[in-house]
């Protein structure tokens, strides 16, 4: 493929643009949104707009681009964050819990002074308090089969910041349903995993992992601890990858797996195929519809469980 | 190289079975085996925990259990032989978040 340098020495494609680029409405494959910055805005967003890379237009598209966070949690904290203080101008943030003592060890997002409060709208409120460019729309409830595609469907690009088995296929079901890139995350003691999945052009969740664990096999956060700050490098990671998708610049994390280890300052990345008898992605899908994923992954939440989140341990 | 080191596989860990283990890899003689029993003589090699994280009670590899010989997904290549400085990789999903 044929390549260029940017003035800025990083390697941008000069060739066709990357063919999931034209998922997004507010990506290159999409019509440029108009909108004139003030002067403000020229200042908050110069050292974006300075890049060649991104510019005036890779600006513009991060104000018209609608991001959903699956979580205000450890990882949605560090890319809600983010994500606002970039200018995506909507902002979609799902989490049925409220603010514990014991999560403001890595949950950025939450102050002591929120303690008690809706996770999504202290979410908001600081969200907006940092950059009021941006919309933030709070889904105070747990995620499920009967609203993931119709909560999905609003939105260009889905960040995974749950916390649990079930939301995670979930999660990934209705993104490949839905044709919506995902930039999944998991997180556990001083790991973490990444990758990005855009229906149609490498594997999803299902094909790296066809089944969920047997229940009682992999600790929850709760269980296992979570060094605070690996929340923080994975989140932000998410943030990058979907600052990417939506910009249509360097080359997403698709059919790769990042593994990252905090003990040993380590990333590795294996390459992972797109399995042809997945389920969901495959050549002949048998899963078409979202299913029961309790009931997938062997677990029941009770009435008192809150889930943005998750069933272990909130969106902990 | 010495015969011995030759002969060695390594088998590295990720997840809940670095915290199962207590290591983040061994180094098994056993290159030539097949991937199936490298895996075997690793569970046997450690406590009975670590076999349950990888074979369930049939003997059957997990399905969410993914594994990786030399970076190259090997999941449903169980039966492939393993040869002297192979690294079997296993990754298991973290669903924190």
């Amino acid at each position: 493929m044929q390549t260029s340098r940017g003035s800025t020495g990083c390697r941008m494609r000069a060739s066709a643009l990357p063919p999931w680029t034209r998922r997004l409405p507010s990506g290159n494959g999409g019509a440029k949104p108009r909108v004139e910055f003030t002067d403000d805005q020229i200042e908050r967003y110069s050292r974006h707009i300075i890049l060649p890379e991104v510019g005036g237009d890779g600006q513009r598209k991060l104000f018209a681009a609608k991001a959903l966070i699956i979580g205000a949690g450890g990882l949605g904290s560090p890319a809600g964050l983010y994500l606002a203080a970039a200018g995506v101008g909507t902002i979609g943030i799902v989490d049925s819990d409220a603010v514990e003592l014991s999560n403001l060890q890595r949950q950025v997002l939450h102050a002591t002074s929120c303690l008690g409060r809706a996770k999504c709208l202290s979410a908001k409120d600081t969200m907006e308090a940092l950059n009021p460019d941006v919309r933030v729309i709070p889904y105070h409830e747990r995620l499920s089969s009967a609203n993931a595609l119709e909560i999905i469907a609003g939105y260009d690009v889905v960040l995974d910041g749950s916390d649990n088995f079930p939301t995670r296929y979930l999660v990934n079901d209705a993104c490949v349903m839905a044709r919506k890139p995902l930039c999944h995350a998991g997180i556990l003691r001083f790991e973490g995993q990444l990758t990005t999945i855009v229906p149609g052009e490498g594997p999803c969740y299902r094909c790296l992992y066809p089944e969920p664990p047997p229940p009682g096999l992999v600790p929850s956060c709760q269980q296992a601890g979570i060094l605070g700050v690996t929340a923080g490098v994975m989140g932000l990671l998410q943030a990058t990858e979907a600052a990417k998708l939506i910009l249509g610049i360097g080359e997403p994390l698709i059919g790769r797996l990042l593994l990252y280890s905090a003990l040993d300052t380590s990333f590795r990345d294996v390459r992972v195929p797109r399995r042809p008898d997945c389920p969901v992605c495959g050549d002949s899908p048998t899963i078409t519809k979202l299913i029961d994923y309790e009931e997938f992954c062997q677990v029941r939440w009770s009435s008192t469980d809150q889930v943005g989140g998750g069933c272990d341990c909130g969106s902990s | 190289m010495t015969a011995v080191q030759a002969e060695m596989v390594t088998v590295r860990v990720f997840g809940a079975l670095r915290q199962a283990m207590g290591q983040t890899e061994v180094r098994l003689p056993c290159a030539g085996a097949t991937v199936k029993d490298a895996l075997v003589q690793l569970g046997q090699g450690c406590n009975g925990d670590v076999a349950s994280y990888i074979f369930d009670k049939q003997g059957n590899l997990w399905r969410s259990l993914m594994l990786l010989v030399n970076d190259d997904p090997v999941s449903d290549a169980l039966c492939q032989r393993t040869n002297p400085g192979d690294v079997i990789t296993l990754l298991l999903p973290l669903a924190g978040g």
